[in-house]
């Protein structure tokens, strides 16, 4: 096996209504390149990116999902691994922010009950079609305490910044829990709380 | 003469000949290794191979003339508004009083909310229709055929004569848009707003002045009255990838008394390919034999027996076929290959007798031909590979898979 060039491995999860963007999304981070022209993805895909981290290589493996019903089966199965998920809906199309919740539901049953979350509020590039406005966003997110930010990946506007929140989050999480791993260094790092509108510990 | 003349050869005498009856199980052995890329052959091979054409030629022109007759009605029936004139026959009153039993009554309207309501119907339908619309507004966009007009528009839905919803697509344009634009212009402008509109939703795949349509106008009418008329299924993506490619054959068929027809013929072939691949489609069936799990299965296990170590290094990978393999079999590969070697593979798929045999072989094989890589790579780059195929000449692959056993 090849030898490892990266210090932790991330597996994080694309999921939300079919066309919201999501395979555009990911194309913007991993290629940072964007086309309309994506053909709609059936069953499962996959990206790598690494990305560094307070000094730490990390290598973000990220899968990307087909919105539609029909390939829940195939895609729920990937929900176990996830350590990270990024649930997209398209500030253009109120439907797929209403089915955020049903998207919710997915996650708590599917996932480990500990997966970092996060809402994206895709294309809000697109101003003159804008349906669902920001506020209804970081209302979601507050209610059940997840991070939110609006992302295009068409502007390439906050897709980068979107993933390495997301891995930062988890980051948090593992050097807790595996401080013995890494001794000489255990971080606490709330820094960019304030910076991610709608993450909030302290809604309730 | 050259080996491609004497196929052509070989075609022109079972397809065109002087004998009624065309030899199934000859045009199976001939279209297997390829149909060429001249004259109808390919287009008549398909009708036949799918079963949409029997194999008596003199039945040809009664069996076409029904079918499209009955395709024509699918259209007023399903995709014209309620209360359209030529819906169900009836007279259009106009003064309240008439209700007509077969079409839609004049006291059905589109604010009503009964059940029994056309209109209740024509707007639950709208959402698996934008589904759809997104779907064929992405097909196939590496070539620029779906964006292109058609020169055979279907009459009854491109003069609308200022209706507004025989075009699919405008049914679903984004509802809040047009009010937004109705709230700042005013009432008055309607027609134009909705012109507007859909020129702007997408760029490239626009729709089309009156009088005209795309091409993946006609296919998206095609899923729809599919999904109409199969309510268990609907519509499901990837079903928009099946029908790409037999829709492109038959839209490009160079007679042209066929051409005019490939919407209709296209449907029909279309219905029959699903008949045999529906349960790929269906998630309460993905279990079954027949489902898509059954037949990664198969897949899986001929890997297996054919090369262990592939196999067995795959499995220590957890690389789960349906990572790859679950879009190779429901799609039966369209995905994976450009238009040219997708329409050669399944000339070969069509042409099998034991139908998805030689489509496992061929996935079998596309693993196979990579092995070096696969052993060498690591989980990621193996997914990498198996789910981005690599440019290959597809003839390679088919003759590896033809020497499976």
């Amino acid at each position: 096996m090849a030898k490892k060039t990266y210090d932790l491995l991330f597996k994080l999860l694309l999921i939300g209504d079919s066309g919201v963007g999501k395979t555009c999304i990911l194309f913007r981070f991993s290629d940072d390149a964007f086309t309309s022209t994506f053909i709609s993805t059936i069953g499962i895909d996959f990206k790598i990116k690494t990305v560094e981290l307070r000094g730490k290589k990390i290598k973000l493996q990220i899968w990307d999902t087909a919105g539609q019903e029909r390939f829940h089966t195939i895609t729920t199965s990937y929900y176990r691994g996830a350590m990270g998920i990024m649930l997209v809906y398209d500030i253009t199309n109120e439907k797929s922010f209403e089915n955020i919740v049903k998207w919710l539901r997915n996650i708590d049953e599917h996932a480990n009950e500990d997966v970092e979350k996060m809402i994206l509020g895709n294309k809000c590039d697109m101003t003159d079609k804008r349906v669902v406005n920001k506020e209804r966003g970081e209302a979601i997110a507050r209610e059940h305490g997840i991070r939110f930010m609006e992302t295009s990946a068409k502007s390439n506007i906050n897709i980068e910044r979107a993933f390495c929140e997301l891995a930062e989050a988890i980051l948090d999480k593992t050097s807790g829990r595996e401080s013995a791993e890494n001794q000489e260094r255990v971080i606490i790092d709330r820094r960019n709380q304030e910076k991610a509108p709608g993450y909030s510990k302290c809604c309730a | 003469m050259s080996i491609f003349k004497a196929r052509v050869k070989e075609f022109e005498d079972i397809l065109t000949g002087p004998q009624d009856f065309i030899d199934l199980k000859q045009l199976r052995k001939l279209a297997f290794n390829g149909v060429p890329d001249v004259q109808s052959f390919r287009a008549l091979s398909w009708k036949l191979l799918l079963g949409y054409l029997g194999p008596r030629r003199s039945s040809w022109t009664t069996t076409l003339a029904q079918k499209r007759a009955l395709y024509k009605q699918f259209i007023e029936e399903l995709v014209l508004p309620p209360g359209h004139e030529s819906n169900g026959g009836g007279v259009d009153g106009g003064d309240g009083d008439k209700v007509d039993s077969g079409g839609v009554g004049l006291q059905d309207h589109p604010l009503s909310e009964g059940p029994e309501s056309a209109w209740n119907t024509f707007f639950n339908d709208n959402e698996f229709l934008l589904q759809i619309d997104k779907d064929v507004r992405r097909l196939c966009p590496d070539i620029s055929f779906f964006q292109q007009p058609t020169d055979y528009p279907c009459e009854i839905v491109v003069h609308s004569k200022g209706e507004h919803g025989r075009r699919l697509h405008e049914r679903v344009v984004p509802a809040v848009l047009s009010s937004a634009n109705v709230e700042r212009k005013g009432l008055g402008m309607t027609k134009q707003q909705i012109n507007l509109i859909t020129k702007r939703s997408v760029e490239n795949y626009a729709a089309m002045e009156e009088g005209q349509e795309a091409h993946w106008e006609v296919v998206q009418r095609i899923l729809f009255i599919y999904a109409k008329l199969n309510p268990g299924q609907g519509y499901v993506q990837g079903m928009n990838e099946i029908v790409g490619p037999i829709y492109y054959v038959m839209a490009s068929d160079p007679d042209l008394s066929y051409r005019a027809h490939a919407e209709a013929d296209c449907f029909f072939c279309f219905t029959a390919l699903m008949s045999e691949i529906r349960d790929f489609f269906i998630k309460t069936l993905d279990d079954a034999e027949g489902g898509i799990k059954f037949m990664m299965a198969r897949l899986s296990n001929m890997l297996k027996s054919k090369d262990p170590s592939i196999y067995e290094l795959l499995r220590s990978q957890e690389l789960h076929p349906q990572y790859y393999s679950f879009r190779w079999l429901t799609l039966l590969l369209s995905q994976e290959f450009p238009l040219p070697d997708v329409l050669r593979i399944w000339d070969s798929v069509f042409a099998d007798e034991q139908r998805f045999d030689f489509l496992i072989k061929i996935c079998c094989s596309m693993i196979l031909i990579q092995r070096d890589a696969i052993l060498e790579n690591d989980f990621a780059s193996n997914v990498k590979l198996l789910q981005n195929y690599p440019p290959i000449d597809i003839n390679v692959v088919i003759a590896h898979a033809g020497s499976l056993a």
